[in-house]
């Protein structure tokens, strides 16, 4: 766990009396790719929400390159590098898409090199660069989703955390935004964390998995070692 | 007036060299009528007016049209202005700009304060929260034996300006208020603004300090919307709790907005100009007044959503005082 960039110790947290995330222990390297999978309300979400100052936790600590940074606010923890892409993209529909990438780099440490992130992005997402001034809230699930994942680029993250990425999209799209983000983990070694649904998608895309379950972690390990009957039963609870 | 086409863009932007040059044609044309007196008093009351609703539907617009935070509490700045200025003038015998700062200042101080509450809640309860507070105010200066309680104070400013002074300090504040709405949008407190407008979960996941954001943005529109005020009330020459801290002053400025163009510079513009002209036509119908202006108000968010300059900027396709930014470089 030591040589983790992203390192989650007993975790908890929940809403009101409600435990959403209980005890939960996570670890991500340096250019690793680690899936979250789990049902709906399994309480990935709201882990990976906490993770990244949306959510306050109830108690546990996060340490990000050794730093703590549990109960950070948001804004914080993005200049540190740990970005979260938002299921369903969340953009910001009335801003243009050069607005809406401008935006991820709000944080003043990534000011600086902001002009060429952007030019990267474009060649990146070449449809973006066609679109660039039109407003955001004019584009399709799959363009939206690939605006919020040039977005959380823009502030030159170390760590990414996809929510759900391949949410209403369809096949054909989904495909392609997961050759991009494989291309995003190799050319920048950007360690990268996806929540998924898609236990197969996501088990091929990722070096380790974790499997959520009522808050918890139920299983864990390498992404190319498991079999899919002990994942199945962790998925499931059976 | 130059019309630039941007790449990959239906829309063109009127903000070049030749916009600001009548920009700065039409303020001087106003502060040329405004000093030599060629507009008669009676006009120039007009002007006070429009000068004046267009600065605080300004603020109104910054706060609700371009940053989501929808506040029904306006008229508390205006009623603490109005007394601040009373009390300063009539009671210290300060003089007027002294009244005015001080409105500024007691406005700034209370939201200040009211942020701890207030920036907990978001959409209606916020708007709800805005109200409430202001309406808590009125309770409290009704109360206050040192302000006259119901019977409100007179504003008794020695030496009294002429008409002619007032239109240029009110046109001077309608200026510096559109271009402090025009250059915060386009600055990154601007893009941070009306990024939490759209989302403000996502606003913050990309870094966006929402608190400060709308900390800032509320005590600027409190400054503003205080001034305008003061100078309003100096107009009528009293103020009382009814009178200053009545809704009906948020509601004016939601028709401005609304008609004039919700998330537009210009709308408040435009809105100030027909809500002044129709007031006026409607204070012969008096008990009606409030009825046709709601209606024109539900009419226009049926009919045109996005209010006269938005309707006309989307048929056209052309923006006056784009907030929008075309490129990196200029952004910066």
């Amino acid at each position: 766990m030591s040589d983790a960039l992203l390192s989650i110790k007993n975790l908890s947290a929940g809403y009101g009396d409600f435990v959403a995330v209980e005890s939960v222990d996570l670890a991500v390297k340096k250019g690793q790719i680690v899936s979250l999978i789990g049902i709906n309300g399994a309480g990935k979400t709201t882990l990976m929400h906490t993770v990244a100052g949306l959510h306050k936790p109830a108690s546990g600590k996060v340490l990000f390159g050794g730093e703590d940074i549990t109960g950070l606010p948001a804004d914080k923890i993005v200049a540190k590098g740990l970005s979260l892409v938002p299921q369903g993209g969340r953009c910001f529909t009335r801003m243009s898409v050069q607005d809406n990438l401008l935006m991820g780099s709000f944080p003043r440490s990534a000011r600086k090199n902001a002009k060429q992130t952007l030019e990267h992005i474009y060649e990146l997402f070449p449809d973006l660069g066609e679109m660039k001034q039109r407003p955001a809230g004019n584009l399709s699930g799959g363009q939206r989703q690939m605006v919020a994942i040039g977005r959380a680029l823009m502030g030159d993250p170390e760590c990414l955390i996809f929510d759900e990425i391949s949410l209403g999209l369809s096949p054909a799209v989904i495909n392609d935004i997961y050759k991009k983000i494989k291309r995003i983990n190799e050319e920048e070694n950007t360690s990268i964390i996806l929540i998924e649904q898609d236990i197969h998608r996501a088990l091929k895309a990722s070096d380790a998995f974790y499997v959520m379950l009522k808050g918890r972690v139920a299983l864990s390990g390498q992404s190319d070692e498991i079999d899919s009957e002990t994942l199945k039963k962790a998925y499931f609870g059976i | 007036m130059a019309k630039r086409r941007l790449k990959n863009d239906n829309v063109r932007v009127l903000d070049s060299l030749p916009m600001l040059i009548v920009c700065i044609a039409a303020v001087s044309a106003l502060y040329f009528v405004c000093l030599t007196k060629l507009a008669s008093n009676n006009t120039m009351r007009y002007m006070i007016q429009i000068f004046l609703y267009i600065t605080m539907a300004q603020m109104w617009n910054l706060l609700s049209g371009f940053t989501g935070m929808t506040s029904l509490g306006q008229q508390l700045n205006i009623g603490l202005a109005g007394y601040s200025v009373a009390i300063a003038t009539t009671k210290l015998h300060l003089s007027l700009g002294m009244g005015l700062l001080m409105g500024v200042g007691v406005s700034v101080v209370v939201a200040l304060l009211m942020s701890l509450i207030l920036y907990r809640m978001e959409g209606m309860y916020f708007s709800i929260a805005t109200w409430v507070v202001a309406e808590i105010f009125e309770k409290l200066f009704l109360n206050w034996k040192y302000v006259g309680q119901g019977s409100g104070m007179t504003i008794r400013v020695v030496p009294y300006p002429r008409i002619n002074e007032i239109c240029v300090v009110a046109l001077t504040v309608c200026v510096l208020a559109v271009a402090a709405v025009y250059f915060l949008l386009r600055t990154r407190i601007g893009l941070g603004l009306t990024a939490m407008r759209d989302d403000i979960s996502a606003a913050s996941a990309v870094g966006v300090n929402v608190f400060n954001h709308k900390l800032f943005v509320y005590t600027i529109a409190a400054a503003f919307t205080a001034v305008a005020a003061g100078i309003f009330l100096v107009n009528k020459g009293i103020v009382y709790p009814e009178s200053g801290f009545s809704i009906s002053w948020t509601i004016s400025l939601v028709f401005i907005v609304i008609v004039g163009g919700s998330g537009t510079v210009g709308g408040p513009i435009v809105g100030a100009v027909i809500y002044v002209f129709l007031q006026e036509y409607l204070a012969r119908f008096p008990g009606w007044s409030n009825i046709i202006l709601g209606a024109i108000t539900i009419l226009t968010i049926l009919f045109l959503p996005k209010g006269i300059m938005g309707t006309l900027q989307e048929k056209l396709g052309f923006e006056i005082f784009s907030a929008k930014r075309f490129s990196y470089s200029k952004r910066r």
